[in-house]
């Protein structure tokens, strides 16, 4: 080991949703400290729902974050609903599930084909990839494409999505447009598999042992279920808040959660972990050999993960299409105007908790829980982790600096953390 | 390299908001990247690449509205090194919804004062218009995608 001292920082950090800095800060050749700034300036939204009609919050919500702006929508709307009792249909239920993987699409390519790959390759930027591989760009643009056409068909739009609504959808789905994209999303399957295969084949591994927590849904739809967590613990969605804790960072406009006084990670390696029986049955027969990769401890696995939660969006996508069917429903109707409620969801990056309050109509309190702030306590010690076998790895003091920033910035990508989301609801106000 | 020469060095910069618009951004470009690209080098862009570069942009395609001390002047430099400044979004074109606080009540404006302080805020969240001149504009929360193709290849040619 050779004995430095170095201050690394990194200012705005590329390829990762919203913006943040990393500074890492070692002494004598030993980590001496790890800050995970979230620089996102906070546009105040727990003030600005307060008084508001519940009907327009959803769509206020849902400005919270571009990228998953679906998942802010259908959990706020899933707290309206459990707050005043409006139960919605069958068919409301399974356009939620197509919109859902609609997101998870588009979101996850997003992330493995824009953020993550140019890593993986040695590039800067899947823009300059060599001549030989430009195929892989037009495959990142077609898969995309599928998620972002789905959710045109159900919900309008993929970012702010207008017709989800409280009590259901506002428009019906156009029957002459469901074999147009039923073949759009069977003919990127073969990309998605690829896309499998590359995750698969990554060699980088990031073991610490660690707690994962999701909620566990009987047809991997990402919208109902129990929340588990890999220790063990079996809680009810409205219980969820009494498992967490809040804990301060430094210097960032966010905070971080504990789950029983613990760090924790959620999102896709999560879920894998916790629930992979429930994936689509064509999933599970395309990629048998993928899917014995779960359990997995090793962080990296979260971008497999996500590639395999693609394939399911997709394979679960193609049969209620298929199934048809859809017909022009009435939004179910609240039966009060006042109470409290939690809707739960998995989000593209974890799961996500709307807690409400709703007085006569208009929303009293909300407080939420983001997937990326409950994994900013756990990225934290990875990080801390990887510079500190950097450090014990023997490379020279001038060497090790890069070493360092390449790999804290690969394992940040890993988690793909939304500073956009995380930087909202820092403040734990309990007084009503 | 020469074949760049003539390609339009184009910049996607996110002031404060949830980057809907640049988000919305990648799904048109999953019709019109490979047209584009022959005509435009994307130079900076953080959600795609991580080298960047600042300097003689062609077109600078800006989100989010001028919240902090900070914003202000990186919304100054980008002015200052390109010569087509677009406003992207409702956001940077009037403020809202990203400047909600804007419209809060006194008693909501007391309550988030000292945060406003402690991080270097603005009296008032602005819009682009409201701190540099703007040559363009392409409305949306988030953008039309019809506008943004109309709006952006006129300044590719």
């Amino acid at each position: 080991m050779h004995s430095c001292d170095l201050d690394i920082e990194i200012n705005k950090l590329s390829k990762i949703e919203g913006h943040a800095d990393l500074d890492i800060r070692i002494r004598n050749g030993k980590l001496e400290d790890v800050t995970l700034k979230v620089m996102e300036n906070v546009r105040f939204f727990n003030q600005a729902v307060r008084g508001k009609p519940y009907a327009s919050v959803p769509q206020l919500v849902s400005r919270i974050c571009g990228t998953c702006s679906i998942a802010h929508l259908t959990a706020c709307i899933e707290a309206v609903e459990k707050t005043l009792g409006v139960a919605p249909s069958e068919q409301t239920m399974l356009l939620r599930k197509l919109t859902m993987y609609s997101l998870m699409i588009r979101d996850h390519a997003l992330h493995l084909y824009f953020f993550v790959l140019p890593d993986l390759l040695g590039i800067d930027s899947i823009l300059d990839l060599a001549d030989g591989k430009k195929e892989l760009i037009h495959e990142a643009l077609h898969v995309k494409e599928a998620g972002n056409n789905l959710s045109k068909l159900v919900a309008g739009r993929a970012v702010h999505a207008p017709y989800e609504q409280v009590g259901g959808f506002s428009h019906e789905i156009d029957p002459s447009r469901i074999p147009i994209l039923v073949s759009e999303l069977r003919k990127v399957r073969p990309s998605v598999l690829k896309l499998i295969d590359i995750f698969y084949r990554c060699p980088w591994k990031l073991k610490r042992k660690t707690n994962f927590v999701a909620i566990v849904t009987p047809d991997f739809s990402f919208l109902e279920g129990k929340i588990r967590s890999t220790n063990g613990a079996v809680i009810e969605e409205r219980d969820y808040w009494n498992h967490l804790h809040n804990v301060v960072l430094p210097y960032s406009q966010a905070s971080g959660f504990q789950f029983e006084g613990k760090e924790y990670m959620v999102g896709a390696l999560a879920r894998l972990n916790l629930n992979k029986e429930s994936l689509h049955s064509n999933t599970k027969r395309d990629a048998a050999k993928y899917l014995t990769v779960f359990p997995s401890d090793n962080i990296y696995h979260n971008n497999l993960a996500q590639a395999l939660e693609i394939l399911h969006s997709l394979d679960h996508s193609v049969e209620l299409l298929s199934a048809g069917g859809f017909k022009k429903e009435d939004p179910a109707k609240p039966v009060k105007q006042s109470g409290e409620g939690v809707g739960a969801i998995e989000a593209p990056r974890g799961t996500l908790y709307y807690w409400m309050a709703i007085d006569q109509g208009r929303v009293r309190y909300l407080n939420l829980v983001i997937p990326t702030a409950q994994n900013l306590v756990n990225l934290r010690e990875d990080i801390k982790k990887i510079v500190e076998g950097a450090c014990a790895s023997g490379v020279f003091p001038d060497e090790l600096e890069e070493k360092i920033r390449r790999e804290a910035e690969k394992i940040i990508r890993a988690y793909d953390p939304c500073m956009s989301c995380a930087s909202h609801f820092l403040r734990v106000n309990l007084k009503f | 390299m020469a074949e760049n020469q003539n390609k339009k060095r184009v910049g996607v910069f996110s002031l404060t908001c949830d980057e809907g618009c640049s988000i919305y951004l990648t799904e048109i470009f999953n019709r019109k990247l490979v047209e584009w690209l022959d005509k435009m080098e994307l130079v900076y862009f953080l959600s795609v690449k991580n080298k960047t570069d600042f300097s003689n942009l062609d077109v600078a395609l800006v989100e989010g509205v001028v919240t902090s001390q900070k914003d202000k002047e990186e919304l100054e430099k980008i002015r200052n090194s390109t010569k087509i400044l677009i406003a992207m979004g409702t956001c940077a074109m009037s403020a809202l919804p990203s400047g909600q606080r804007n419209t809060f009540t006194p008693e909501q404006k007391e309550e988030i004062r000292e945060h406003l302080e402690m991080y270097g805020f603005l009296p008032q969240a602005l819009a682009l218009k409201e701190v540099v001149k703007v040559d363009d504009e392409i409305p949306g929360c988030p953008v039309s995608e019809e506008i943004f193709v109309k709006t952006f290849e006129k300044y590719l040619d």
